[in-house]
C-alpha cells in the first residue's frame, strides 16, 4: 500500500512538472521574459473594426477630444499626398504601422529587444538598459522608444513623434484620417499572456488631442511556424504602379 | 485534376477569406460604380510589393486588342499562406471582375477572377469593393 501511494505520489510530482515546464514563461540567460519569436499583428478581442485588414483604435476608449483637439479628425482636402501620404510609399509610422496586417517579428537581448514589422519593414530598436530618451532629435515618424522591466512586463515608453496618421480607420472613414499630434507618448506594455500569445497593450498619451490618455489591449498571436521563412521583403518602391490614384497605361 | 493544380487552386481560392492588407485607399484609385468583366489571357504577372499586379488581353470580335492591368494583394502576405506566383502565370485564360481605376485608363482592381473550369478566386484586398456584393 505505502509503495502505490508513492508512486502515486512521485508520478503527480512528475505530471505537475510537465505542465509547468510546457506552461512556463520563456526566460533570456538573465532571466527576463524572452519574446524573441515571429507573430501575428496586435489584434483587439473586441471594439472597432476598420474597413481594411489592420486592426485600429477602438473610438470608445479614447478619452474626448480636449478644446484645440479637432484637428485629430482631419478633413481630406483633395491632395492625394495629403489624404493617403502612404500612397506614394511614405512611412505607416508607429503606432499605425505596428497594428498593419503583416507579421512582427521580435529578436532581445540583454540589452535590446528590436521589433520588425513586415509592413514596410518597420523596425525598431528599443534599448533595455536603463539609457534615457536621446536629446536634440526631429520630430520622428516612429518616435524614440526607450524599454525597462516591470517584473515580467517589458515596458516601453516612445515620444519624439512628428505629427501622422494614428491608424488605418482612413479606410473606413476618409473623413476622419485620425491624426495624433507632436505631443504623443506611446506606451507598450508587453507580458507572456499564456505560451501561445503575448499580451500587448497600447496607451495614448496625447496632451494637445485627448483631455486624458487612453490604453486598450491588444493580443498577439506566436506564430513559431512562420519562423522558417521569416519575414518576406517589403519594398514599397518597387513596384508602386498607381502613386496618388494615377497608373500608367497597361 | 492533378494534385499540383488542385493544391494552387486550393491555396489561391483561400484568397476569398484572407484579410490582405492595401496600403493604399480603393476608394482613392479605383471606381465602385466602374464595375468591369474582363475576359481574356494573362500576358504578365508582376509578384512584385506593395501589390501583385497581372496583366490581360482581351480581344474582341473584331479581333481588336486591348490591354488590362489589375492589382491584387501583397506578395508576401499570400506567400506566407502558401501562395506563390505559379497560381496565376502567363498563358491562362481569365474572366477577371473587378473595378476600373478612377483615372478612366484600362488599370482595375482584380476582384475576382474565373478559371475556365469555373473555379473563382477573390484577389481583392480586403477593404476593396467586390462585384456584386460578394465578398
Amino acid at each position: 500500500m505505502a509503495k502505490s501511494v508513492a508512486l502515486i505520489f512521485v508520478f503527480s510530482l512528475a505530471c505537475l512538472y510537465a505542465q509547468n515546464a510546457s506552461t512556463a514563461t520563456p526566460r533570456t540567460p538573465d532571466g527576463k521574459p524572452d519574446f524573441s519569436g515571429v507573430y501575428e499583428w496586435p489584434k483587439a478581442s473586441s471594439g472597432e473594426r476598420c474597413r481594411c485588414s489592420a486592426t485600429v483604435f477602438d473610438r470608445n476608449l479614447m478619452s474626448p477630444l480636449k478644446p484645440g483637439g479637432e484637428p485629430f479628425l482631419e478633413k481630406p482636402n483633395g491632395d492625394p499626398r495629403h489624404d493617403e501620404p502612404r500612397n506614394f510609399c511614405m512611412p505607416a509610422g508607429f503606432p499605425s504601422g505596428m497594428l498593419s496586417a503583416n507579421a512582427v517579428q521580435f529578436v532581445q537581448n540583454k540589452n535590446y529587444l528590436v521589433i520588425v514589422h513586415e509592413f514596410q519593414r518597420m523596425t525598431r530598436v528599443i534599448p533595455l538598459d536603463g539609457r534615457p530618451h536621446r536629446k536634440g532629435l526631429e520630430p520622428m515618424y516612429y518616435g524614440d522608444p526607450v524599454g525597462h522591466w516591470e517584473g515580467d512586463t517589458l515596458v516601453i515608453e516612445t515620444t519624439n513623434f512628428k505629427r501622422w496618421g494614428l491608424d488605418d480607420y482612413y479606410y473606413t472613414d476618409k473623413n476622419q484620417y485620425r491624426m495624433h499630434s507632436d505631443a504623443l507618448k506611446v506606451t507598450e506594455h508587453i507580458s507572456w499572456k499564456n505560451p501561445k500569445a503575448v499580451a500587448y497593450r497600447m496607451t495614448i498619451d496625447d496632451p494637445k488631442t485627448f483631455t486624458a490618455p487612453w490604453s486598450e489591449d491588444f493580443t498577439m498571436a506566436a506564430k513559431p511556424e512562420w519562423d522558417s521563412t521569416g519575414l518576406y521583403e517589403y519594398v514599397c518602391e518597387e513596384n508602386n504602379r498607381c502613386p496618388g490614384g494615377k497608373c500608367p497605361a497597361p | 485534376m492533378k494534385l499540383r493544380s488542385f493544391v494552387l487552386w486550393l491555396a489561391f481560392a483561400s484568397l476569398s477569406a484572407l484579410p490582405l492588407l492595401a496600403h493604399h485607399s480603393f476608394s482613392a484609385e479605383y471606381d465602385d460604380s466602374k464595375p468591369v468583366k474582363v475576359t481574356g489571357v494573362v500576358t504578365k504577372v508582376e509578384w512584385q510589393n506593395p501589390h501583385i499586379w497581372f496583366y490581360v488581353d482581351s480581344k474582341d470580335e473584331a479581333g481588336k486588342v486591348t490591354h488590362w492591368a489589375f492589382s491584387g494583394g501583397a506578395p508576401g502576405q499570400l506567400m506566407r499562406r502558401g501562395i506563390y506566383k505559379e497560381v496565376i502565370q502567363p498563358g491562362m485564360t481569365v474572366v477577371v471582375d473587378g473595378f476600373r481605376a478612377k483615372d478612366g485608363s484600362n488599370n482595375a482592381n482584380g476582384a475576382k477572377v474565373t478559371f475556365p473550369d469555373g473555379r473563382q478566386v477573390f484577389t481583392a484586398s480586403a477593404e476593396d469593393r467586390i462585384p456584386e456584393g460578394k465578398k
